[in-house]
């Protein structure tokens, strides 16, 4: 029963490894959801970032350029996406979709341009080894053995949940969500706390693009099939999370662990018997575990009341 | 002269008033358009050449005309599923999955009608390939209706299952043996949809999408039952207490909804490929979106937008493939700062149209 140990716990430890772009994303999608900004661009925001991350981390050879690059690219597309659909109005959805399209396109764009002369690649950044605890057994090389990022999504979930429920940016966050109008009149800039909400989650969702390579893959895919989903997958989790950030701590964790689960079942011959192509049935599953988790618990989770509603001043 | 100066006047203050609605589309693509070509100049590609390739490659033959609408077909079914729903304020974003299971349903009856005649077939297979639509909008659908759970959530995740689903069978148990693609084998004949014109691909699918974009105009501004949908769509509340049933409403726009869908799959399957392939889809259901919105969310502005779109496309792979050798992302970023331009300049004015009241 070793070989059975060792796969429970390969999968288990690359299950937080999945889990850290899905959770970076969703965190920052929270915020911006929380403060009543549906962004359904950070797929990709995702895909444009994690290029921009792969090309100046190849470029300079520094992980830490390419992390900021990442989020400058993030924050751009914030920019341009609060702009639409905080500015001007337009169907948030709509918006974001086209923030999608626009970043995909301008990611491919530069990711042939560049392969013209070059094959980008980057070494995943390597295991930080706890001292002690990553000597741990089972526990150990699951939650001790991680590379830097992962640990970074998790403390970006606590510190940015204390900071939405305990601190008063995130009572102003939440207010504007829930009444903007009550906000208004008690002296809160809703439009300025919605802009800061929503380049904050584009530049998470940069954070999660640039760990999918630096962190995880260390190249880049065009067509969206890099992200191939990560980021839909983050708006589902905010849903699925009732807009906590601790929540969405599980609910990514969830999909990580589909993935998980999924890749290393895919790769091995299990699903043989079931004839080729049973494996894509396990990628399912997480959604389907989803569905019938909101079929079940749908009452406990209701949606900021302003949410998808543009706030104009009367 | 008969005609009077001030009558004269009032004619073409008439005309300007409603070339105004239409002021938008001109600001926004010409915008559009110089942005685009100072991204062509700052690649190194002339941007004058690059615009006329765009039209010559799309429209410069019976050819590249006739792959135009090809591909309009599926995206105008897709943008109708999607505005159809929207205008009742049911966001279905799973038109992706439906397509694709449309598409499945209509590959698994169609390969069963090898013996029918075209006439008997064809109907079967369109049925099969809404059914489908409908079936994988079904439990969405009920949620919202039973349960008051938003439907953006399980739509979209639905899209996910139904790709995997048809990864897997596209893979193993309908996957043609003999190809090394990820494919069924050829349809029956007499499942096809029957070529237009003949040497191209332009086939029934086209005009299918077309018919139904009429029939969505109608069904929505000449109908009760479009009036109810429209007024549920702006009002729910005035809407109930005016007597209609909000339900009846959303399970009408459904059931439309995922129909069409389906159909987007089967004009690609039984029109244009002949067979069911893994990834048929560029993005239909997503793309549709585009161009529902790109049209007003109007059924007949959709269809001018999805040809538009779909010459864009087809110009940017002709453009792609040409001397020139532009690629093809970056008329999706086009596309992209088309419609995101119209929509910004359409609100600007509505905006500035209601401050002068």
């Amino acid at each position: 029963m070793l070989a059975l140990g060792d796969l429970v716990i390969s999968i288990l430890a690359s299950s937080l490894t999945l889990t850290m772009p899905i959770l970076f994303a969703s965190i920052g999608e929270v915020y911006a959801e929380r403060s009543g900004v549906l962004n359904m661009g950070i797929e990709g925001i995702m895909g444009l970032s994690a290029l921009v991350s792969l090309w100046v981390t190849f470029a300079t050879g520094s992980y830490l350029y390419g992390l900021l690059a990442a989020m400058v690219a993030g924050a751009s597309m914030g920019v341009l996406h609060s702009f639409v659909a905080v500015k001007i109005g337009i169907n948030q959805l709509i918006a974001g979709l086209l923030i999608y399209s626009l970043s995909i396109g301008i990611a491919d764009f530069v990711y042939r341009t560049l392969t013209a002369t070059s094959f980008p690649v980057v070494r995943p950044l390597p295991p930080v080894h706890i001292p002690f605890l990553s000597d741990l057994p089972a526990v150990g090389p699951i939650l001790f053995s991680q590379n830097i990022l992962v640990y970074a999504s998790f403390a970006v979930a606590i510190v940015f949940g204390l900071i939405l429920y305990k601190t008063t940016w995130g009572l102003e966050i939440r207010a504007v969500g829930e009444n903007p109008e009550a906000s208004d009149a008690a002296g809160i800039n809703v439009n300025r706390v919605r802009y800061l909400c929503v380049i904050l989650g584009a530049v998470l969702a940069g954070v999660a693009g640039a760990s999918l390579v630096l962190g995880y893959l260390g190249l880049y895919n065009a067509g969206d099939t890099l992200v191939a989903g990560r980021g839909w997958i983050a708006i589902v989790v905010v849903i699925f999370a009732g807009w906590s950030p601790y929540k969405a701590i599980a609910g990514s964790w969830l999909f990580g662990l589909g993935y998980s689960i999924a890749a290393t079942f895919i790769g091995s011959g299990v699903f043989s018997s079931l004839g080729p192509g049973a494996g894509y049935f396990l990628l399912a599953i997480p959604y389907i575990f989803a569905i019938i988790f909101i079929i079940i618990f749908h009452r406990g989770t209701k949606s900021p009341s302003s949410l998808t509603i543009p706030y104009k001043r009367k | 002269m008969q005609l009077s100066l001030g009558k004269y006047l009032s004619y073409l203050l008439r005309v300007a008033a409603y070339l105004r609605r239409y002021l938008s589309y001109l600001i926004g693509i010409a915008a559009s358009l110089a942005v685009f070509s100072v991204i062509l100049l700052t690649f190194g590609y002339n941007p004058i050449t690059s615009i006329a390739g765009l039209v010559s490659g799309s429209f410069g033959s019976t050819f590249l005309a006739s792959e135009t609408f090809v591909l309009m077909a599926p995206l105008l079914l897709a943008a109708l599923a999607f505005l159809v729903a929207f205008k009742a304020r049911f966001y279905n974003i799973g038109v992706e999955g439906q397509i694709y299971i449309g598409a499945l349903f209509a590959y698994l009856v169609g390969s069963k009608l090898g013996s029918f005649p075209s006439v008997a077939a064809i109907p079967l297979v369109l049925i099969a390939a809404a059914g489908g639509g409908i079936l994988w909008l079904a439990l969405p659908l009920l949620m919202r209706i039973k349960l008051q759970v938003n439907e953006i959530f399980p739509t979209l995740v639905m899209n996910f299952v139904a790709l995997d689903v048809v990864n897997w069978l596209t893979a193993g148990p309908i996957k043609d043996p003999n190809s090394g693609n990820l494919q069924t084998p050829i349809l029956p004949r007499s499942t096809w949809l029957p070529d237009l014109i003949p040497g191209t691909r332009f086939n029934l699918g086209i005009l299918i999408a077309v018919i139904v974009a009429i029939g969505v105009f109608f069904v929505l501004y000449k109908t009760v039952l479009g009036y109810e949908i429209r007024a549920t769509g702006v009002n729910p509340r005035a809407a109930k207490s005016g007597g209609v049933s909000i339900s009846r409403s959303i399970l009408a726009v459904g059931l439309i909804s995922g129909g069409m869908a389906g159909l987007a799959g089967m004009v690609v399957v039984n029109g244009a490929e002949h067979l069911l392939a893994q990834n048929f889809s560029p993005g239909y259901g997503y793309q549709g979106i585009a161009v529902a919105a790109l049209g007003a969310f109007h059924p007949l502005g959709s269809l001018i937008a999805s040809v538009f779109y779909s010459a864009l496309s087809i110009g940017g792979e002709s453009l792609q493939s040409s001397a020139a050798a532009i690629p093809i992302e970056l008329i999706y970023v086009l596309q992209a700062i088309i419609v995101l331009s119209v929509l910004i300049v359409q609100r600007w004015l509505g905006d500035r149209e209601n401050r002068r009241r």
